[in-house]
């Protein structure tokens, strides 16, 4: 069936853009546009700050674009900070978590989607009710676990307690549950194991779903700044986003042009690794069969 | 995978068999050779100098390797906790002075009464001022690295347009001064540009409200840090006139706090505000031709509230590891060394047998020096600072917004008794 | 509406059920199986959420600093939540928090998500990493960027607004105002973070069902209401329940931006939680603090989970 219909939606696809390929689309393109400029205009800021000279930072009146453009900034940046290594140290660790993460929450996800055994409902209570400690709370015991393990300043102590977490767990489930069991249950009859099943049925289809954690769960870590800061007290072991709390002057004083235009360099493998990763999207609608 | 998997095993096996404590890190006898860690929130050149210092400390001696890591103040606050907690956290640290009470207190610091006790110690010539802001209880916990006063930067080129020559000596002078650089062009009743910033919360090093209250004779607390005496008529008279002048005279801004006053200051659009020493390399970078005067003198006194900082010894050290940062805090505090770290760091120096000549190679150092002796600390040996400056916020903030200074105080005495009392 | 969607709603049949094979394999590897696929992931929650999760409670009945020897104390530090003033005012700022940012969030998130999945849309691979930056960005950035916008003084939007006679005054320091100016900024950091799920969500829904919907004549609204709020309702349930969890956890985004002023209008339960837990060195007034959001948390979700359970046994199975 699904074979069947998919030229239909092409074809019915097509038309659809064909037919509003006229003013009316680029009215609400434009409309739009100036929606997302409105709701960019911080990013602009940060964006445009970073090209400021110092004197003009905080200077009055305000304007959005730099009177004088300059690179003193990105200069100081390289010049005070080691900056490859913070940003080698910045993927070991978001990767590192990004990739574990990743495996082992589907796996979770997929045994509580799927594998319908007693206590799954009350198991994925408990694991979402983890969720509900501030981590404030339990910093520090972690820590004392970790320190006892002889893991602080290493990459172990700063993957291993983020490896696996409750919300990736709890959000691929809701993603599993929500694939049609046809498919699997056709893999079962035709005698896969669960093993197959969930790599080569589930696993293929729930590609926008790992795309989309594997997103939030880089971000987040790359962006962590109390984590890398409690587990490395050794500045070799310093991720770019802990960097760059030490351009902080005395007095807490921030040379804000300089942070902005640390700050960008810090986003800019995020902003590319989301510019790519958005195509697949797209792209995983065609090419899972099911759609 | 497996490997990992296999580690984590063991880690979850290893927490079930926990029961909270840490390791020990082993003893070591006093001729075997000691190493420290020392972590301080020297960022910028000061940060540069202290490494020099410590590098000639450890190239005099045999036996102690001191090593320094460089993180910003608010760093060090949030990770001494846990690492300390697991020993593994510095063995000698810098911090700043209103966070040392709590420490103190929570037995995360070493008492240094017996080290203040000794001549060695080079402590005798320390200003009993910047001394204080290491005692609690009775006991002294810190040495200062740091005692600075707060005082007024303001901007030449607005003071000359102003016609203004000299800088004011009394509040009354200073008042007037900054109503005349109050310029309301439009005559919308909001200043372009404002006379001076004085923020009604979060003020540089908390410390802005505290002068002015002393420079009219009152204070927020005994001399103990025991009894709160924050609703005095003197303070309720401070508060008031204040008030008045920024809300009746729109001298400055209100609601606003010690970091956008800062920026007001680098925008221009203020002509004076109470800062700290570093307020003069920003101003240097914002292109802002500026000089650096004492805070005008109140109806009773001249006072200024200091931004302190101080190194402690941390409770994670043996017998071995004290000795051994006692001695370097011995060496810090020598005349020789201190003058360099003076110098070097920006701020006045810690002993009272370093003049102004001393020290008059960096300008501002010199001019910082000379307002330095009516420094006071803050808040000396209150563990509990934090609601206590809350309380003094919630008070200046609602009293600059039109509220009723004697009930707002009477509140805050509440408060703060409240706090004290802990 | 097509057979499909009928399937979906068909209660669950086990798989031994259907081939049999399972089930003559002996429950005993099936137990293996789901074991297997557990394990990872339960080892490291165990030991670093549950475990600390349990240190934790231990230390909510005492009067642990991080140092030195803890001594019990009861129930003190639960009393004093109760008790304290301090607390109970950041809780009910938390709760008015979660009550303005959970909806708004949502409701941005989700129209955003439809627009920029809609074929209409030229460039929707700009618009969507466009609108995810505010989510990347750091947030030490983000508030400077926001603080340059609203600085009563020197703010650019107060500037821009006052040349057409607009004043927007202090927001950030009206014990009113500063709320609402919080959930705002808030809702803007994160609104790309609930769109990506949005999005996520709105790939799974199969393009036949639109089509039928199309065929049957049915417009944008009716597609909306009649196929894609349904079929997201399992990311619906996921998004509400995590939005919530987070708001009731707001924390570093208001602190930066306000540190709970002006008079403590803006402090949240997980500031006063940092504040005793890491500056007065309380870790057990903190933790005890901690049980109690959390038991809150559980409590309403558990309730959303009856909620979303009811309306369809997919999220219930």
């Amino acid at each position: 069936m699904t074979a069947l219909t998919r030229p239909g939606v092409r074809l019915a696809r097509r038309a659809t853009t064909r037919r509003h390929g006229d003013p009316g689309r680029w009215i609400f393109f434009a409309g739009f546009l100036i929606v997302t400029f409105a709701l960019m205009l911080p990013v602009i800021i940060i964006v445009l700050t970073a090209f400021k000279p110092a004197s003009e930072v905080n200077a009055f009146p305000p304007t959005l674009a730099p009177h004088q453009w300059t690179l003193d900034n990105f200069r100081a940046i390289f010049s005070e900070l080691p900056f490859g290594r913070l940003i080698a140290n910045s993927f070991g660790f978001a990767g590192g978590v990004t990739v574990f993460a990743l495996a082992f929450d589907s796996l979770a996800a997929y045994a509580l989607a799927r594998l319908d055994f007693r206590g799954s409902r009350i198991l994925l209570i408990v694991i979402i009710a983890s969720l509900m400690i501030p981590f404030q709370a339990t910093l520090i015991p972690i820590y004392q676990l970790v320190s006892q393990l002889g893991w602080v300043n290493t990459f172990a102590g700063l993957i291993a307690p983020r490896a696996a977490d409750a919300f990736g767990i709890f959000f691929l489930r809701q993603f599993f549950v929500s694939l049609p069991r046809d498919l699997d249950n056709a893999a079962r009859i035709d005698g896969a194991s669960e093993w197959r099943v969930f790599r080569s049925v589930v696993l293929p289809n729930a590609v926008p779903a790992l795309l989309t954690l594997g997103i939030f769960t880089f971000v987040n870590n790359w962006n962590d700044l109390l984590w890398p800061l409690v587990f490395t007290t050794d500045q070799k072991m310093g991720t770019i986003t802990s960097g760059l709390t030490l351009l902080t002057g005395p007095g807490g004083i921030i040379p804000q042009g300089v942070m902005m235009a640390g700050a960008l360099i810090a986003v800019l493998p995020l902003a590319i690794m989301f510019l790519l990763v958005q195509r697949r999207f797209i792209e995983s609608v065609a090419s899972t069969g099911l759609k | 995978m497996k490997k990992l998997i296999a580690v984590v095993a063991t880690a979850a096996v290893a927490a079930l068999g926990l029961t909270g404590c840490a390791g020990s890190t082993g003893a070591s006898s006093s001729s075997e050779k000691v190493s420290l860690t020392f972590w301080h929130g020297y960022t910028e050149a000061d940060g540069g100098v202290l490494d020099d210092i410590v590098k000639k400390f450890n190239a005099s001696q045999k036996n102690i390797t001191i090593k320094t890591q460089t993180k910003t103040w608010a760093v060090i606050d949030d990770t001494l906790l846990p690492a300390l907690s697991s020993k593994n956290g510095p063995d000698i640290v810098a911090m700043t002075s209103d966070r040392l009470p709590v420490y103190a207190k929570k037995h995360a610091l070493v008492d240094l009464d017996d080290f203040y006790a000794k001549p060695s110690s080079n402590t005798s010539k320390l200003k009993a001022e910047a001394v204080s802001m290491e005692t609690v209880d009775g006991k002294k916990y810190g040495v200062p690295s740091g005692f600075v006063p707060l005082s007024v930067i303001y901007n030449k080129t607005l003071f000359a347009k102003a016609g203004i020559t000299t800088f004011p000596t009394t509040w009354d002078e200073w008042v007037s001064d900054a109503k005349k650089l109050t310029v309301d062009s439009n005559g919308d009743g909001t200043p372009e540009q404002y006379g001076l910033v004085l923020p009604d919360h979060a003020t540089v090093g908390n410390g802005i409200w505290p002068s002015l209250f002393e420079g009219n004779g009152g204070s927020i607390t005994n001399a103990a840090g025991t009894k709160a005496t924050i609703d005095s008529k003197a303070n309720v008279e401070t508060l008031t006139y204040w008030a008045n002048a920024i809300r009746q005279d729109k001298i400055s801004p209100t609601g606003t706090d010690g970091i956008a006053a800062d920026k007001l200051f680098t925008a221009g659009k203020t002509a004076m505000e109470v800062g700290g020493p570093w307020m003069a390399g920003v101003a240097t970078a914002s292109k802002i031709d500026y000089g650096l005067a004492a805070i005008p003198a109140g109806p009773k006194a001249q006072a200024a509230s200091a931004i302190g900082i101080s190194l402690g010894v941390t409770a994670q050290t043996d017998t071995a590891k004290q000795q051994a940062a006692e001695k370097f805090l011995a060496y810090f505090n020598e005349k020789s060394t201190a003058t360099t770290w003076s110098l070097g760091s920006g701020w006045p120096p810690l002993r009272t047998d370093v003049s102004a000549a001393d020290v008059d190679s960096n300008a501002t150092v010199a001019s910082l020096t000379k307002i330095a002796p009516n420094t006071r600390a803050l808040l000396p040996g209150v563990v509990d600072s934090t609601d206590v400056l809350t309380a003094i916020d919630t008070a200046t903030q609602k009293a600059v917004a039109g509220g009723d200074p004697k009930q707002l105080l009477g509140d805050a005495q509440s408060s703060i008794q409240q706090a004290l009392s802990k | 509406m097509t057979t499909q969607q009928l399937q979906r709603k068909r209660p669950y049949r086990p798989p031994g059920q259907i081939g049999g094979r399972t089930r003559l394999n002996g429950t005993f590897k099936r137990r293996a199986t789901i074991v297997g696929f557990l394990a990872p992931a339960l080892v490291i929650l165990a030991a670093f959420v549950g475990w600390p999760m349990i240190s934790a409670l231990r230390l909510s009945f005492t009067d642990a600093s991080g140092f030195g020897t803890p001594s019990f104390v009861g129930l003190a530090n639960y009393v004093r939540v109760f008790t304290d003033s301090d607390i109970l005012k950041a809780m009910a700022n938390t709760a008015l928090y979660a009550v303005l940012f959970t909806p708004v969030s949502i409701v941005v998130a989700l129209v955003l998500a439809l627009v920029v999945n809609s074929p209409r849309l030229p460039f929707r691979g700009f618009f969507r990493s466009t609108l995810f930056l505010p989510f990347i960005v750091s947030l030490a950035v983000a508030a400077f960027a926001w603080s340059y916008l609203l600085d009563p003084q020197i703010g650019l939007a107060n500037y821009w607004l006052q040349a057409v006679g607009i004043r927007i005054g202090n927001v950030l320091q009206d014990p009113t105002l500063a709320m609402p100016t919080v959930v705002l900024v808030a809702v803007w950091k994160n609104f790309g973070f609930y769109m990506v799920i949005f999005l996520a969500g709105l790939q799974e829904i199969p393009k036949s069902l639109y089509e039928a919907a199309q065929l049957d004549g049915a417009g944008g609204w009716k597609r909306f209401t009649n196929v894609t709020y349904p079929m997201l309702s399992n990311t619906m349930a996921f998004v509400v329940i995590v939005a919530v969890i987070a708001a009731l956890q707001a924390f570093d985004q208001i602190y930066v931006l306000t540190g709970g002023g002006p008079y403590r209008s803006t402090e949240t339960i997980v500031m006063q939680i940092y504040q005793s837990g890491f500056k007065d060195l309380d870790l057990g007034f903190a933790s005890a603090l901690s049980y109690v959001l959390l038991i809150v948390t559980l409590l309403l979700s558990l309730v959303q989970f009856l909620f979303f359970g009811r309306r369809g046994e997919d999220t219930a199975s």
